[in-house]
């Protein structure tokens, strides 16, 4: 009988391997692993077939291994959190084995290639995929230009630098369902004509790491990449959460220091070692085979009037269901925290939440009507991101938040423009001041101003954003930093 | 296109940055860390601007223009987030306010910054770094901009300097964190010369303050010619800034024309006149020291003739200075003894280049460098002998332009080159040879060309043919494959350069070495075009010049033949005196004439041949034997040991006058100071003791001087001062005077219609390794010094590099039990010196290096008379010796201070 435990590295901190070992001594039973579903509060959550589909044991203990057969598991189907979502991107979560190239399949490759690069472009286009690292760009716009623009050769980059406190939606693909990854770069080295991709991953993803240089290998094997197809290599970042902006990124890969350039040129255009390049979030990547398999249309059709398909949202913090929620574009963040995320644990009241990472707004309960959508949360004055919700409860001190959100913008700050180098560490200042009882009307005053500074006058998005949590949270939570003062 | 720029509409071009648009239309708008002379780089924010359609304030310093673009600089916001930023920069700095630099403190009183309002902010807290000799970097004063780091990648590609922590820890560290001093900075001064905020700042310019104005002048240090500004206060000179818009060196420098001028307030200088008084040396006044030299000038001329006087002239000094030298020689005199220091150095391209082209100079400019897709690297160390050039070529490489090197050493530029030819020393004939024969077989030569622009053709390959890569491989230890390639890539670029230094003359067939690389220039039409030609890279300032005006032996001006009637009268009616046919002495025949007795008195000026000349043990002996020598320098030299009479120099920045750089281009030096201690300069000297010998020649101004130059010299009949001073300089020929100069010449016709194929055998050098002498020694410079060191010996630059060494390889030096740093001996046939040896790979084994800037080591003591067959070039770059070890007890110890840059 086949027993499925995810490998994932969630899981595994949870407890999957132990689980794992222990039915591994179990007669007559044999251990699959398999990616993880994403639903993190039920790890480790172990799975058999049923007539009717997968079942699940959920939160399995190596204790509990012996008999837990005989209790009846609950059909996925039954688990609302994972029921009520809408999984293209992550369909094969919890489902494949990760390195399985059987399992996988890549049809949309193959439909890919029965399509002349411009067909592709246009499918891209047409469905409207915009970026899902943070900046919403347009992809097909991206690889256009990419392919129109002179210069040999061309890259393909895949930004797997995540490094958003709170996300992991990157990892689960790379750990879980990596040939999504490499056909998706795949299909965007047919649509551009380049032959060379490059995956930039974070160096805090061991599991990850191992598991996409399996995945290249495997995929070599079998002729989907190679020296001669498509060359792939994966480029380990050195722990700056600088490099997962775009162009530091390339300056990483290149060897250089990870320091943002300047844009335009855009990366489209002169990327990599100068050369047009198409970069894009690996859940950008991963979503391309469905736009391929589906049709453009299919994917349009999802989502709201400017966010096309669906969005792997991530929750973590104050919340009861911790874990990845894919659902379409336009559903409402108090639906995401109550509906999907079961609300705050007992006890806890919800005070505010921050989407889109440590440089993402401050929402109070008031914005939690802002529908998943890039446009909405813009209009709302904050981001998207690449997804990560952490839900504050009103224990939370947001003075004493705002300031440590500052810190990490001060320690990652690249250090290359001014308003980011000096400012972040002036406003992680006077945070600091306030936060000592030792802040004046002046310092917030000054406080503002700075982040207006930094808002207007970085030179990327780090140094742009990194005022955001600490202005909005000023902007919706004022009196508790006049209170300090 | 146009954009509009505050309501104004301004001239700008597609590429540009709108910052770069608006300086050039000569609005400025505020900023510290873009440069004209760098890349954009975004890092201090001041120079965001408004642009209509746009979101944001996007920085004018990496926003390119477009067509029809409306830009706001100045705006309520613009100079509300501009005041935040300098605040931030102010906030940062150490709390003294005077500490700040001035352009932050004008920034904050544009802005209207009142007070800082952060009210404890962590602080820059670094150590000074005074390491570096010429200038300090404090690092409290820093705004990460990056300026310095950039102009060391970008401009000098040296990348001795790196943005180092990240964030607010952000600043500049030299090297891995080691300092200047130590780092593998060259000192250039780029980094100085970009930084916006004084943390780099020249030592020199602290001393003694900020200039209060410029005069614009030439470097007296190499043949590149670089163009400086001045910069004067009170009196002083304070700084040597290079000038952006040279042609010549685009705003860089070295480490010698920017810092190592300090030589001109040594206290060493010669102050009085000297003479010798038995053993001694007694200071006189300068009219007893003229009348000194008239009276024993007139005296040996009378009693034994003119020829038995001669006069070496110098190649560091002016056009001026040695056109009345060879004038006063002549006219005065009545012997065409009269020579110049281009003896010793590129004599044989003049020989060389003149049999195949007709012509005796660089054949391209040195801006062709930027548009060269190849450089054929020949016998030079451009980026210590020539560090503006190396930096250039440099620069080429990395733009994408190919390299070949060709050297028996493993210089800098190998580690760029595509390919590396490390030829056997003295084996460059046959290595040309060599590659013309595969350009041939391979069927690479320009065909079109060789019909039409060339003669000799058959005879040429009637000798060439027999030059197999096989059998040149087997003379110049280079592989067959390696000469192939290199031959391919010479003859399929486009548009191929060559580049050489002493390195292709300085050898007993140093004149057919560069034949035969002309030969392959014209066997694949690579002159005559933008970015091809054969082009000497000249050591000293004016080698070119000081031959260009006729201090040469058997020639007149431009290489007028001595014998031609219509040269002579011409020549003669500007003198109004019958001049001499007889042909003069070179250099190395004024030994001989000498130690014969048939040469009794001379005049050497700015040139130490007691420590430069090959054989010194015999050009001293000549020297002791002369009845009467004059020498006029800065310093007293070692040839002033053997002089009776001493006479102090001026320095290029206490007089007027031109140097022609090695692309032939003609430019002013400009007096910025009176001459020190009273000093008459050295033109003037000539001019009283001509008076005094009854020829006084009569110039109100010592432009008056080109005038005349003009008149006799046809390359350079449109030449006068009013023209030089408009531009940078002119480069000959200028055959009229509304003729804007040549960058490019032959590309219609070479000097003597066609260019002619000279064959040239291999013929063995002078002298080749035996069981006695095993080693071959190569002598050049290092980047810190300057041939005999005059100038660089009483510099700061002493802190750099304080004596020769011995380039070893390990493998040799462990053979005969030497170890890093030991004081060897090193013999010749001719004698022994002593050399501390470093251990090297820059010379293959059988092979070692050293330079000949310092005159304790007699280095020149071991070298022959031998000299190129044509020209009398030295055979420098070929002397076998051994090495041996000194017994403990004998060594001498002393500190070494010595740099291998590679």
């Amino acid at each position: 009988m086949k027993v499925y435990i995810p490998d994932d590295s969630a899981a595994v901190s949870m407890g999957a391997n132990r689980v794992a070992a222990a039915f591994a001594t179990q007669p007559g039973i044999q251990v699959v692993r398999t990616s993880s579903r994403g639903a993190f509060f039920l790890e480790p959550l172990v799975e058999v077939d049923t007539p009717t589909g997968r079942a699940a044991y959920p939160n399995v203990t190596p204790a509990s291994v012996p008999g837990l057969l005989r209790k009846k598991p609950t059909p996925i189907s039954r688990i609302p959190f994972l029921a009520k979502q809408t999984r293209y991107t992550f369909a094969n979560a919890g489902v494949t084995e990760p390195l399985s190239v059987e399992q996988y399949g890549f049809a949309a490759l193959a439909r890919a290639r029965e399509m002349t690069p411009q067909q592709i472009l246009d499918e891209v286009k047409k469905a409207n995929l915009r970026g899902r690292g943070g900046a919403a760009f347009p992809a097909g716009v991206k690889w256009q230009t990419t392919a129109d623009a002179p210069g040999q050769p061309k890259y393909i980059v895949a930004n797997a630098d995540e490094g958003d406190a709170g996300t992991y939606s990157d990892r689960m693909i790379l750990e879980g369902d990596p040939y999504r990854l490499i056909e998706g770069m795949r299909i965007a080295g047919l649509a551009v004509g380049a032959r060379q991709g490059f995956i930039y991953l974070r160096s805090e993803y061991p599991a990850a790491l191992k598991k996409i240089r399996a995945a290249i290998a495997r995929a070599t094997e079998f002729g989907i990449l190679g020296q001669d197809i498509f060359d792939l290599q994966v480029v380990v970042g050195a722990g700056a959460y600088i490099c997962g902006e775009e162009t530091a990124l390339l300056e990483s890969i290149e060897g250089k220091r990870g320091m943002v350039r300047f844009k335009p040129p855009f990366p489209a255009v002169e990327g990599l070692w100068g050369k047009p390049t198409v970069i894009n979030n690996v859940i950008t990547f991963a979503t391309i085979p469905d736009i391929i398999l589906r049709g453009a249309a299919w994917h349009a059709s999802l989502g709201t009037a400017t966010s096309k398909g669906t969005m792997p949202l991530q929750l973590a913090g104050q919340i009861r269901y911790a874990g990845l929620v894919e659902v379409p574009f336009g559903v409402t963040l108090e639906d995401v925290i109550y509906d999907f995320g079961g609300g705050l644990p007992r006890g806890c009241r919800f005070k505010a939440v921050q989407v889109g990472g440590p440089l993402g707004s401050i929402f109070p309960k008031n914005l939690l009507n802002t529908p998943i959508c890039f446009d909405a949360f813009a209009r709302a004055g904050g981001i998207l991101g690449h997804g990560g919700i952490v839900v504050y409860d009103d224990q939370t001190d947001l003075v004493a938040l705002a300031r440590h959100l500052m810190e990490f913008t001060a320690a990652e700050s690249c250090g290359k423009c001014t308003p980011c180098r000096i400012g972040s560490t002036r406003a992680k200042e006077i945070l600091e001041a306030i936060l000592d009882g030792d802040g004046t009307d002046a310092d917030i005053a000054l406080l503002n101003e700075l982040g207006d500074t930094m808002k207007l006058g970085s030179l990327c998005a780090l140094g742009g954003l990194a005022p955001m949590p600490v202005l909005t949270a000023m902007q919706y939570f004022g009196k508790e930093f006049r209170r300090r003062t | 296109m146009k954009i509009i720029l505050n309501g104004r509409p301004i001239e700008a071009q597609p590429g540009q940055t709108i910052w770069n648009a608006a300086r050039l239309a000569g609005v400025t708008i505020p900023s510290l860390c873009a440069s004209p002379n760098l890349k954009p780089y975004g890092s201090c924010r001041l120079c965001l601007c408004e642009v209509d359609g746009q979101r944001g304030y996007p920085a004018s310093c990496t926003t390119p223009v477009r067509e029809g673009m409306v830009v706001r600089t100045d705006s309520a916001k613009l100079n509300q987030l501009r005041r935040n930023i300098i605040e931030l920069y102010l906030s940062e700095q150490p709390e003294d306010a005077l500490h700040a630099s001035e352009q932050l403190r004008a920034y904050a009183s544009q802005f209207g910054l009142q007070n800082i309002r952060y009210r404890r902010p962590k602080r820059r807290q670094y150590a000074v770094d005074s390491s570096n000799p010429f200038f300090s970097f404090d690092p409290n004063k820093c705004i990460a901009c990056a300026r310095c780091v950039r102009a060391c990648d970008e401009i000098q590609g040296t990348f001795a300097i790196a943005m180092f922590g990240r964030g607010f820890e952000s600043t500049v560290v030299a090297g891995n964190q080691v300092g200047f001093a130590a780092s593998n900075c060259v000192s250039c001064g780029a980094c100085v010369k970009e930084c916006p905020t004084d943390a780099l700042f020249e030592k020199a310019v602290a001393e003694f303050g900020k200039p209060d104005y410029v005069t614009r002048t030439t470097c007296a240090y190499c043949g590149v010619g670089c163009n400086f500004d001045v910069g004067m206060r009170g009196g002083r000179i304070v700084s040597m800034r290079p000038v952006d818009a040279s042609p010549v060196n685009w705003g860089h420098a070295c480490v010698k024309g920017r810092f190592g001028w300090d030589y001109i307030y040594s206290n060493e200088r010669l102050r009085k006149p000297l003479q010798r008084v038995g053993d001694r040396w007694i200071e006189i006044e300068w009219d007893a020291a003229f009348a000194h030299i008239v009276d024993a000038f007139r005296r040996v001329k009378e009693q034994f003739g003119p020829d038995a006087l001669a006069a070496v002239s110098s190649s560091r000094g002016t056009n001026e200075e040695n056109y009345l030298m060879q004038k006063f020689m002549r006219a005065t005199i009545g012997s065409n003894n009269v020579d110049n220091c281009a003896r010793v150095c590129h004599s044989a391209t003049v020989s060389g280049m003149m049999e195949v082209f007709g012509t005796w100079a660089a054949t391209n400019s040195l801006t062709d460098i930027e548009q060269t897709k190849l450089l054929m690297v020949i016998g030079a160390n451009p980026t210590e002998g020539h560090p503006v050039t190396g930096a250039r070529i440099k620069r080429a490489i990395r733009r994408g332009a190919k390299l070949i090197v060709i050297d028996p050493r493993k210089i800098e530029l190998c580690r760029y080159a595509t390919l590396h030819l490390q030829l056997k020393p003295g084996t460059n004939v046959a290595l040309f040879n060599g590659l013309a024969h595969v350009v041939v077989t391979e069927g690479l030569a320009d065909r079109q060309f060789i019909a039409e622009r060339t003669e000799n053709y058959d005879a040429w390959w009637e000798v060439v043919q027999h030059y197999t890569p096989e059998r040149v491989a087997e003379i110049t230890g280079v592989p067959a494959d390696l000469i192939r390639q290199a031959a391919r890539l010479y003859a399929t670029s486009g548009a191929s350069m060559c580049a050489h230094g002493l390195g292709m003359t300085e050898h007993k067939y140093g004149s057919y070495g560069v034949m035969a690389l002309c030969n392959l220039a014209i066997l694949t039409g690579n002159v005559g075009r933008p970015g091809t030609g054969i082009n000497p890279l000249r050591g000293q300032n004016n080698v070119q010049g000081s031959c260009d005006v006729g201090s040469l032996p058997i020639y007149f001006n431009a290489y007028q033949k001595l014998d031609d009637p219509l040269v002579r009268e011409k020549f003669e009616r500007i003198t109004g005196r019958p001049l001499p046919q007889k042909k003069g002495w070179k250099t190395p025949e004024m030994w001989d004439a000498a130690l014969a007795g048939k040469l009794r008195a001379m005049w050497i000026m700015g040139y130490d041949v007691a420590q430069t000349d090959p054989n010194l043990l015999k050009v001293r002996a000549a020297l002791a034997k002369l009845e009467f020598l004059v020498v006029t320098d800065l310093f007293f030299n070692e040839t002033c040991k053997y002089a009776h009479l001493v006479l102090p120099a001026a320095s290029f920045v206490e007089k007027d006058g031109t140097f022609t750089n090695g692309e032939r281009r003609i430019q002013r030096i400009r007096k910025v100071i009176e001459p020190l201690h009273g000093i008459i300069p050295d033109a003037e000297q000539i001019l009283r003791v001509s008076a005094g010998l009854g020829y006084p020649m009569r110039y109100t101004h010592i432009s008056e001087v080109m005038d005349e130059i003009a008149q006799l010299t046809p390359t350079m009949a449109g030449v006068c001062y009013d023209k030089l001073d408009d531009r940078f300089g002119l480069q000959w020929p200028v055959p009229a005077r509304d003729h804007a100069g040549t960058g490019i010449m032959h590309t219609q016709q070479f000097p003597r219609g066609k260019a002619k194929f000279s064959a040239a055998e291999y013929l063995p050098p002078g002298e080749t390794p035996t069981n006695d002498y095993p080693f071959t020694l190569v002598t050049g410079r290092v980047l810190h010094h300057y041939n005999c060191g005059a100038q660089t010996r009483h510099s700061k630059l002493l802190d750099f590099v304080n004596r020769d060494i011995l380039e070893i390889h390990a493998t040799d030096a462990s053979e005969l039990g030497i170890t890093d740093g030991e004081t060897v001996n090193v013999t010749s046939a001719r004698a022994t010196v002593q050399l501390p040896a470093v251990l090297s790979d820059r010379v293959p084994p059988g092979q070692l290096f050293t330079t000949f800037h310092f005159p304790d080591n007699n280095l020149n003591t071991l070298l022959s008379s031998s000299a190129d067959v044509l020209s009398s070039c030295p055979e420098y770059k070929v002397l076998t010796v051994r090495v041996e070890k000194i017994a403990a007890k004998k060594r001498r110890a002393s500190a070494v201070r010595a740099r291998v840059l590679v």
